[in-house]
């Protein structure tokens, strides 16, 4: 196969090469995992082989380093590497959750550029072409022009073996003659760029207009604290910083030793064979290892005693280490650069404090991102390796570890994924911050399917229904929840009126103590809901029965929440949200003091099972929707006695509120067959029972029953389906105009199905569920099941709107907003801001359609000149 | 025109003479000179004329006794060098002084001078090198940020001319480029360095770091560089001391 190859020296044979590399890629890609696998072992067994006599070579050829350690390096790179990454997948789908309907396939990026460094020559070739088989990619090598021949032997036996093992020939290749021009061309040609090198490299890499992964230089200060087990630390130095004569690029560059153990630690090393620098030799060092700044070419990889030859400074020739005590760490200090060589700085620190400030010092010099080690120990100082942890702008912190094993990775601790590119992060100007391994060389495809969300149906634990039933559920309180102390709240007309008798008399009876709170007038505010929390804290209830219509059961459930929660932060329960499971805030769980029961004396809002409230900031006149499921009241009684007496207008509004809440629940996009069967049915009863109700009034007790089972049966639909853009606008005009809440909605709630019903829509709603806009085929299921005929959808919906006209009427609500007294002028100068507001209520999101602001304002307008 | 007389002759070099004519100076190149050199210096320095800088103007390119002839004007005063020498005590006084000049001229643009980069490349690659340490070179100019400020090329105090009218004049645009000041500034304190200076260059590079706020290590970074680019001068006393600078490598 080496015959076939075309020596590459020059850029016209290197793009000829490169078609090469990519067509074979082209195939490779279409390998499956048992093919690659295969590949994968015969290469990293190849190489394992070729350990030794590539360690000779690569040597020999750089003049630099030890043989003995790059056979560990050989080594460490196939069969390390191999065992990291024999059983990952890479091809194809690699994950798959069929239940949420998500699955990821692994994908080769295409054809790699690698950069290989002189300190590694033959172990960097092996990792990258290895890594680059598993992930089938093609690759092609740009050696050093001072390790070219290793580094090509190395990737020649890696190629053979997978090309032998079944891999696609000429899927890995090299340039014979490197030059910059070459190796700038492959960085532009690739698909990305595994760029091992220094600084300039890297940025070569990172500027060449590709996704590089780079990595970029170290200066790794080693800290031994006063805790440290000194043995260990010195001799794990040692260690590191002689292995392959210095020239891991993650290796110890200055001890940081404290004060009190130095003496110990410098005794300790000059026992393990370290030259400790007088000051006339550290000056003659200093002037050979750094030259302008630059580290000299010559001492790179080279033993102790010959770098101190260069300096003109005798030492034996088994010195294993030259230590400089210097106390600069600033970059006019030499021995405070990175130096590639078994050369060390050595500080002494006063405190641990003074420690990390140097150690962060030398990381800023010229090692952002890379390693920095500490030793201590771990089991009491716990603290200054937070400390250490957090100072350290490096992506790697090693513990008690010889940093140059330590960071590649899987020697000295498992976990830690084996590599010989070390990602330094954003720190070093990087893309990745951890060491590189296959998913970096893999395009992950996420193939996403659509689901509907989880949808539920909830609603009070207990709802009592049918006339006279209060007292009967009342005596729950004593017989199967044994409370003690109730807090009741009312309005002050019902309290006033009686109301409240049925309640206090039958716990009178059972010898439950209790108390009133009567402040809440219409359109409750957040001072009388905080008065009311403020009573119940002292009077400390176990129960809280609300009583009365909408506004006294609102203020009742937020004077709940301000005394189950007086820390809870109320703005912070007011926020909006988009989705109701995702809201940022999570709300506070309710029930710990007090069991709610919920008794409406109007049929109409339903509050009685909603997770909903409205209070006003009686300061700024702002209303806050409150919308948790925890304001769920605990029990609902809907006992149509306490209706008998509603004066007409009341049962006109609250009734067409409630006939709003089953129309909006069932054109909603969150709408299910559980709350469409209660719109349905709760819409059929209002159409026939109200304008009875409204009519007769006490004289008709079935039509009061049939009403107060309606309010109750749509709140439950709209507890579940939400509302829409009706209520949003009717929100707005009730707070600006001062119209009565049923009464705004009554005046655009024929607007708004005039606006949802139609299949083109500006915008429809966003919900998984709502696949396509249908409104108009939702309002014609409900004119269908009301029976009011028509040949088509469109005709349907027309009779529908018309049937709402009619009831309107019947039960004397006039025809637009004009004709309540509203002044055009006045009406048009808060237009704008009206529309603004009721785009953002909180029941704008469930609208089938989603509504412009300019098209909420033609509707405001309709609404107001009515027909 | 009348014939130009030349009178007096100022400098010799090997490949020039000057000589004034009046309120003229006149570089005559040597018979065989390049064409091409002569008139991309005569361009060179049109080039910068138009920045403002004050600078000796082109009058005229032409030919004297079939030598190819740049005709400048002449400007009467001092170099910034002699007055250094007949006034050491004044040295701290007239560095500053020659710093100021050149960060004022660092501040100017030319965009259609050719590109320091692209010379810098040209050079290591002449400049007979081993392969692995052109790679080196190479490598790390590409890395260098890329600038467009004027760089002089050889700025140094002998190329300062101090006015008798009151204006320090720069001279010589042979060497004008537009790329990184720094790599000006290197090359600035290689001179010094290599004119056997050492105490002169640091001044000079500390002055300059103190005033342009560039940390040194940012200009060492260029000594490599312009260090492999004045091999190609081949001056053989100055090879082991530039040998030694150009042999480094980047950290890894």
């Amino acid at each position: 196969m080496e015959n076939k190859r075309i020596i590459i020296d020059g850029v016209d044979k290197l793009r000829l090469a490169l078609d090469r590399v990519r067509e074979a890629q082209k195939t490779f890609a279409t390998y499956t995992q048992e093919q690659v696998d295969k590949i994968f072992l015969a290469a990293a067994s190849a190489a394992n082989k070729a350990r030794i006599p590539l360690a000779k070579m690569a040597v020999e050829e750089t003049g630099m380093g030890v043989v003995e350690d790059k056979v560990i390096k050989n080594h460490y790179a196939s069969e390390y590497i191999y065992n990291a990454y024999k059983n990952t997948k890479t091809c194809g789908v690699i994950e798959e959750d069929k239940e949420f309907g998500i699955k990821k396939i692994a994908e080769p990026v295409g054809v790699i550029a690698a950069v290989i460094p002189t300190t590694n020559p033959t172990s960097t070739a092996i990792f990258k072409i290895l890594l680059a088989l598993k992930t089938r990619n093609g690759i092609i090598i740009s050696p050093h022009p001072r390790a070219k021949n290793c580094t090509i032997e190395a990737s020649r036996i890696v190629l053979e073996a997978a090309v032998k093992a079944g891999a696609p020939e000429g899927i890995v290749d090299w340039i014979d003659v490197p030059s910059l021009e070459m190796t700038n061309m492959i960085m532009r040609e690739a698909d990305i760029i595994l760029a091992t090198g220094g600084p300039g490299m890297v940025k070569a890499a990172y500027s060449s207009g590709k996704p590089a992964i780079g990595v970029g230089p170290g200066n790794t200060p080693a800290i031994i604290d006063s805790s440290a087990d000194i043995l260990l630390a010195v001799n794990s130095i040692i260690h590191s910083k002689t292995f392959d004569n210095g020239m891991i690029c993650a290796s110890e560059q200055a001890a940081i030793v404290l004060d009190d153990i130095y003496d110990k630690v410098k005794d300790e090393f000059k026992k393990r064979g370290c030259y400790f620098l007088n000051e006339k030799e550290i000056e003659k060092v200093r002037k050979t290892i750094i030259i302008n700044g630059a580290l000299n070419a010559k001492i790179v990889g080279q033993p102790a005693h010959k770098i101190a030859e260069l300096a003109g400074v005798k030492v034996p020739e088994t010195t294993k280490i030259l230590i400089g005590e210097v106390e600069s760490v600033e970059l006019t200090e030499e021995f405070a650069h990175e130096k590639l060589s078994p050369v060390l700085a050595m500080y002494r620190a006063k405190t641990f404090a003074e420690a990390l400030d140097k150690a962060e010092k030398l990381v800023e010099d010229g090692g952002y991102g890379h390693t920095a080690s500490v030793y201590l120990n771990v089991v009491t100082e716990k603290d200054k390796l937070n400390q250490f942890t957090e100072r350290m702008k490096t992506c790697r912190i090693l513990v008690n570890t010889p940093s140059s094993f330590g960071g590649i990775g899987d020697l000295y601790n498992f976990k830690l994924a084996p590599s010989l590119t070390l990602g330094c992060g954003s720190w070093g100007g990087n893309s990745v911050s951890d060491n590189v391994g296959v998913k970096h060389l893999l395009n992950i495809k996420t193939v996403a399917e659509r689901r509907e969300n989880m949808l539920w149906f909830r609603t009070p634990e207990k709802v009592y229904i049918k006339r006279g039933c209060l007292p009967v559920a009342l005596d729950e309180l004593k017989n199967v929840l044994g409370k003690k102390k109730v807090f009741i709240v009312t309005d002050t007309f019902l309290y006033e009126n009686g109301f409240t008798k049925v309640v206090t008399d039958k716990l009178d009876e059972m010898g439950i103590t209790h108390t009133t709170f009567y402040d809440v007038a219409p359109d409750p505010t957040l001072d009388s809901a905080k008065k009311g929390a403020s009573a119940m804290h002292s009077f400390r209830p176990d129960c809280i029965i609300a009583l009365g219509g909408g506004s006294a059961m609102d203020a009742a459930k937020i004077m709940w929440v301000l005394y189950e929660h007086p820390e809870a932060d109320f703005m912070d329960m007011a926020m909006r949200f988009a989705d109701i499971r995702k809201r940022v805030y999570t709300f506070p769980r309710m029930g710990e003091k007090a069991y709610f029961i919920a008794i409406p004396t109007s049929a109409g809002t339903g509050s009685e099972v909603t997770p909903f409230a409205v209070i006003t900031d009686e300061k700024t006149g702002i209303k806050y929707p409150l919308a948790d499921y925890e304001l769920m009241p605990d029990m609902a009684i809907v006992d149509p006695n306490l209706m008998m007496e509603m004066p007409k207008g009341l049962t006109a509004a609250s009734g067409i509120d409630a006939m709003t809440h089953a129309l909006e629940a069932y054109a909603s996009m969150l709408a299910t067959d559980y709350t469409d069967a209660l719109a349905l049915k709760a819409l059929k009863i209002i159409f026939e029972y109200l304008p009875r109700a409204y009519a007769n009034g006490a004289n008709d007790p079935d039509a009061r029953e049939k009403m107060a089972n309606a309010s109750t049966i749509a709140g439950m639909a709209f507890a579940n389906a939400f509302l829409g853009v009706c209520h949003s606008m009717a929100h707005k005009l009730g707070a600006f105009f001062h119209l009565p809440h049923g009464i705004a909605n009554a005046l655009l709630i024929n607007e708004v199905i005039k606006f949802n019903a139609t299949d083109t829509p500006t915008k429809m709603g966003t919900f998984p569920q709502y696949d396509h806009p249908h409104a108009i085929a939702r309002y014609a299921e409900i004119a269908d099941y009301l029976g009011l005929g028509g040949k088509n959808e469109k005709e349907k919906v027309e009779n529908l709107i018309k049937k709402i006209e009619d009831l309107k009427e019947k039960v004397g609500i006039k025809k637009n907003i004009k004709e309540y007294g509203i002044d055009e002028k006045d009406f048009l100068s808060k237009l704008d801001e009206m529309a603004e507001q009721a785009f953002d209520d909180q029941c704008t999101g469930a609208n089938p359609r989603y509504p412009l602001m300019s098209e909420i304002r033609e509707m405001y307008l309709k609404a107001y000149h009515g027909k | 025109m009348k014939a130009i007389e030349l009178e007096e002759l100022i400098a010799e070099r090997p490949a020039k003479k000057v000589y004034r004519s009046g309120d003229m100076a006149v570089k005559v190149f040597n018979e065989g000179y390049s064409k091409a050199d002569v008139l991309n210096e005569a361009l060179n320095q049109a080039r910068v004329e138009e920045t403002g800088l004050p600078i000796p103007k082109i009058l005229e390119v032409t030919k004297i006794d079939g030598k190819w002839s740049i005709v400048t004007q002449f400007i009467k005063g001092k170099t910034l060098a002699q007055l250094m020498e007949e006034n050491p005590q004044k040295l701290n006084e007239y560095m500053n002084r020659f710093v100021d000049i050149q960060l004022m001229m660092h501040s100017k643009k030319a965009p259609l001078l050719n590109k320091l980069r692209d010379k810098m490349n040209r050079k290591i690659s002449e400049s007979g090198l081993d392969a692995t340490t052109r790679y080196e070179l190479h490598t790390r100019l590409e890395s260098m940020p890329k600038h467009t400020k004027i760089c002089h090329g050889d700025f140094n105090p002998s190329n300062i001319i101090v006015g008798d009218d009151g204006v320090d004049y720069i001279i010589d645009w042979s060497h004008a480029t537009q790329g990184n000041a720094s790599a000006d500034t290197a090359r600035t304190y290689l001179l010094f360095c290599l004119a056997g200076e050492p105490g002169k260059a640091e001044m000079y590079l500390n002055l300059f770091c103190k005033k342009s706020d560039t940390a040194r290590q940012y200009v060492q970074q260029w000594l490599p560089i312009v260090a492999a680019s004045q091999l190609v001068k081949g001056n053989p006393q100055e090879r082991e001391f530039l040998l030694r600078w150009t042999n480094v490598i980047d950290y890894e």
